[in-house]
């Protein structure tokens, strides 16, 4: 046991090229006592001992040798040829039994025979460039049994070589060492809101604020963008809600009624308009957003829901964080402009008088 | 200069009815005028209803005209600040417009930076020291205003006279007028001299929070600087102390709601409790209740020592709230505390560029703050009240002598015209001829309380003229009046109405409940518990009205006038600088006030 996957609570950030970064961001995260669903996490050893098996690496390679990135029809066949190669095998049967085995033990831990699980794939230092191509990879939701998790799995290693991820790849010239993958099998939750916040703002790069996006529902809505969110922008020091645009938010994903997978519903008229966080929900939302922020030492991105059941605050999971990379420091340059003045002189550049105007002071 | 239509021109401000006349109140100078069309149209005028929300008495122009030599006097000759000159004002239908006078000549600047700079540097380094020099002064300038003796005119002058050398009554008289004006003016003058510098200090600093953290709200910046121990503060925790005294002594029953305070005072004197009580009263009551119910630019603003009906009406509510088991002491701790962690928590949140400016600026800030806060409680409460006092005691004079009806009919007459009556009761006292005064006087002063009494009605625009393209960073706009682009450009679209109002977001919460609209300082004892003020302005000295309200809406002020301060501490919702809520909203209308995003909805009914 234990030979290819871990529980997420063991992984530290030393574990990241043996199970990708998703999967030890997770690690970290409940290091720093966050909560997040329990689960555990494939490591990319596993994916490398399915493609040796059968010499499927080599036929792989063979279909990926000579192809032209920029021809996108033969970059799709050989996209299309390379699921099929990997589909027709099964899983290494000890993977199978060591998912059977921490399935079994989450099941344990959810009071629930078939607890449904999300399936996400962890690739390789995904905070670095690969962080915008990572999210091109595939998530299964609410999948049951160890048998649909085994297929999960698979179904994230074949993302690899879908077909934008076979041209980056070959745009950037990659070995074959970057395309391995590890993947996280974690508890859904059973979102009644989610959302993401960024611990800064998204617009300034103020980082006296948290922005928060949030609509009914899982995540898909709002990480995808095909649902317009209520937007909260709440004062990180003194957690008052400075300002709120509340959307008309039209359609919610809710675990599919067939008992697998998700479904997009519209949701009732009377909720559509109505704010989904409470001011509570926000004050806690802002306190997670810190804890997360502290823990990292840097601006997070951070993925979050609440679930329908139990109580609030108990209820509130981070489904992932990531730094922020995108925005810069508000007003850098005007600030760095005032860097080592006297008030006097700070005072006197308000009033528009440039540097070059500025009397010699009398005294000291 | 582009122009956006939405003010009224100046000059097309018509007379309301019967108020014909309206003019010879008031200097030539401060009137729109055909000779000055052409310039004055092309300004931006706004209504200062902050510190003139009432037609001006033709007396009262004084404190116009005194504040405002001494605002330029300091910003444009002296300190020089190189874009703003200084406030210009005119009257129309007897309400004050100002506009600010800008440079924006590159070359004039730098000149007057030149200037700014050493002067400035020599006030910033020596602030401290420079402040306690002012105590001193204002102290000294009390003093002598209280010591100004108006003299009796008698019949036959005293023996000192014929064998002392000294003066005659005619002469001490007009002197003694000359000495009130003097001190008056001397007054203004102190009162200006730091001012600026702090507005100026406190601006920078909030530039700098909101370059560096665009998204902070006004309200922190204010928090971080404002002082927790200012001498502001201090009569109305005399009062609470009064309070606490009266619970001990068992003398609460005394106050009963609704009595006038000298109905209050006799009832006390007749126990031995109570008489303690009002010996304690004795001993605070100066300085601290020289404390006022307005701003000081009106003589009907009177001090606690005047009216006692706020202070006791204030006590009352504070016995109330102990009985009901309330906690009534300020929570300085708290407040301080909460200061320092909100500049700890900004400041962390800076690189190390940005911390170094933020703590130089913050130091600054509060090491001027203390007088911006702390001289109306000598310039506008304590000296103001004295000297409005004084010019009665001339008013009494003029009524004994025939020349008024009555001696607060003073107030009706120009400063020029209280002279001149003055010098023609001196001549006939010398001469003992027929005085006109008798004849001249009580007329004007009739049908001045008259045009006056009509104008209280008319509700004057929030702006004339023409909105600039560039509003100029004027420390005293910004500071005083809440006057920004956006807000200007919000009131010219507003002109049309609607059922909500948009102001500054002073004080966050979101609240419903009746509006209780108090356009004259006289009606604050109006308010009732759970009401939603509504009001032009408030001004410290209502400070006891605060716990009884839900929330506080007014006309004019930035993040940093008093009510947005008050309404802070008490954990109330306030928009303050709507423009037009005294305007728009009767007393009873039902409204929803949103402190947090600064917007007044103006509700069809309660809720049932």
């Amino acid at each position: 046991m234990s030979e290819w996957t871990q529980p997420l609570g063991a992984l530290t950030a030393a574990d990241s090229g043996a199970f990708g970064g998703k999967a030890t961001g997770l690690g970290e995260l409940i290091a720093g006592e966050i909560p997040v669903p329990a689960g555990f996490a494939v490591s990319t050893a596993a994916f490398d001992s399915f493609m040796e098996q059968g010499g499927l690496r080599a036929r792989v390679d063979a279909l990926l040798a000579e192809l032209d990135p920029d021809d996108i029809a033969a970059v799709h066949a050989a996209a299309q040829q390379i699921a099929l190669e990997m589909r027709r095998d099964a899983v290494p049967a000890a993977l199978r039994s060591e998912v059977v085995q921490r399935y079994g033990a989450l099941a344990q831990h959810a009071g629930e025979s078939a607890p449904p699980v999300a399936v996400r794939s962890s690739a390789r230092g995904e905070d670095s460039a690969e962080a915008t191509f990572a999210g091109q990879q595939e998530t299964f939701l609410w999948e049951r049994g160890a048998d649909g998790v085994c297929e999960a799995i698979r179904g994230c290693w074949i993302s690899l070589y879908s077909p934008p991820a076979i041209t980056y790849r070959a745009r950037l010239a990659a070995t074959g060492e970057a395309s391995a993958m590890g993947v996280v099998v974690q508890l859904m939750v059973d979102a009644e809101i989610s959302g993401v916040m960024f611990t800064c703002s998204p617009v300034t790069g103020d980082p006296s604020v948290v922005a928060i996006n949030a609509a009914w529902g899982l995540g898909l809505g709002v990480v995808g963008g095909d649902v317009t969110p209520d937007e909260y922008v709440v004062s990180k020091v003194t957690r008052e809600l400075l300002r709120s645009t509340i959307a008309s938010k039209d359609f919610e994903y809710l675990p599919d009624p067939g008992g697998r997978g998700t479904a997009r519903v519209p949701v009732p008229r009377e909720r559509r308009s109505e704010p989904c966080l409470a001011a509570e929900q926000l004050v806690a939302l802002v306190e997670l957003g810190r804890r997360v922020e502290g823990h990292f030492g840097s601006r997070q991105d951070v993925e979050w829901a609440i679930a329908r059941r139990g109580a609030f605050p108990e209820s509130l999971h981070v489904l992932q964080a990531r730094p922020v990379t995108a925005t810069g420091v508000a007003g850098s340059e005007a600030i760095a402009d005032r860097a080592g003045k006297s008030a006097l002189a700070l005072v006197m550049g308000l009033y528009g008088v440039k540097d070059d105007d500025l009397p010699p002071v009398s005294g000291s | 200069m582009a122009t956006e239509p939405g003010f009224p021109s100046p000059l097309s401000i018509s007379t309301p009815d019967g108020c014909e006349g309206w003019e010879e109140m008031y200097p030539y100078h401060a009137l729109y005028s055909e000779d000055r069309r052409e310039v004055d149209e092309g300004r931006l005028w706004f209504w200062n209803s902050m510190h003139f929300p009432d037609p001006m008495p033709a007396f009262d122009v004084v404190a116009i005209d005194a504040p405002y030599y001494a605002l330029a006097g300091w910003q444009n000759r002296v300190f020089a600040v190189p874009p703003s000159m200084g406030i210009e004002y005119r009257i129309v239908n007897g309400y004050v417009y100002i506009t600010a006078n800008g440079v924006s000549d590159p070359e004039k600047m730098a000149e007057r930076a030149s200037y700014f700079g050493p002067r400035a540097g020599y006030y910033f380094e020596n602030w401290d020291s420079l402040y306690a020099r002012w105590r001193e002064k204002m102290d000294a300038l009390i003093a002598e205003l209280v010591a100004v003796r108006v003299p009796e005119l008698p019949e036959y002058e005293p023996d000192e006279i014929a064998f002392e050398d000294r003066n005659l009554a005619y002469f001490e008289l007009l002197d003694a007028w000359r000495s009130t004006l003097r001190a008056h003016e001397l007054m203004w003058q102190h009162h200006f001299e730091f001012l600026l510098l702090g507005y100026g200090a406190y601006l920078t600093f909030s530039d700098l929070c909101k370059t560096a953290l665009p998204e902070i709200p006004d309200q922190h910046i204010a928090q971080m600087v404002a002082g927790i121990d200012v001498l502001l503060f201090r009569p109305e925790e005399e009062l609470r102390k009064l309070a606490h005294l009266a619970n001990e002594l068992g003398v609460d029953t005394a106050f009963v709601d609704g009595d006038r305070a000298d109905a209050v005072v006799e009832r006390l004197r007749e126990t031995e409790e109570g008489r303690r009580w009002l010996e304690e009263l004795e001993r605070i009551k100066d300085p601290w209740f020289n404390m006022g119910s307005g701003d000081g630019f009106y003589h009907y603003h009177r001090s606690w020592l005047d009216d006692p009906a706020i202070p006791f009406s204030a006590i009352r509510g504070h016995l109330d709230a102990l009985a009901a088991g309330r906690d009534i002491r300020r929570p300085t701790e708290h407040l301080r505390s909460e200061r320092d962690r909100l500049a700890e928590e900004y400041g962390s949140l800076l690189d190390s560029e940005a911390r170094g400016a933020f703590d130089t600026l913050l130091g600054l800030s509060r090491k001027v703050f203390p007088y911006v806060e702390e001289h109306k409680f000598f310039c506008e409460y304590w000296f103001q009240s004295r000297f409005f006092n004084k010019v009665r005691e001339f008013g009494a004079l003029l009524a004994a002598n025939g020349f008024l009806a009555d001696g607060e009919d003073v107030f009706h007459l120009t400063r020029h015209e209280i002279t001149q009556a003055l010098e023609e009761l001196c001549l006939t006292w010398a001469h003992g001829g027929p005085p006109r005064g008798p004849y001249v006087w009580p007329p004007v002063v009739a049908r001045r309380k008259e045009i006056l009494e009509r104008l209280r009605d008319w509700r004057p625009p929030p702006a004339l003229g023409t909105l600039p393209e560039i509003v100029v960073n004027d420390p005293a706009a910004v500071m005083l009046w809440g006057i920004t682009p956006e807000r200007l450009r919000h009131w010219a679209n507003a002109q049309a109405g609607g059922d909500t109002l948009v102001g500054a977001a002073a004080s966050p919460g979101i609240v419903e409940g009746p509006a209780r609209v108090v356009r004259h300082v006289e009606q604050i004892v109006e308010v009732r518990d759970g009401e939603i003020l509504v009001c032009t302005v408030t001004s410290p000295g209502w400070a006891p009205i605060f716990p009884k309200i839900r929330a506080a809406v007014t006309d004019i002020g930035g993040i940093m006038s008093h009510a947005a301060i008050v309404c802070r501490e008490y954990g109330l919702p306030a928009v303050v600088g709507t423009g037009r809520a005294t305007a728009e909203i009767t007393t009873g209308q039902w409204l929803r006030v949103d402190g947090s995003s600064g917007v007044v909805t103006l509700l069809d009914s309660p809720p049932s």
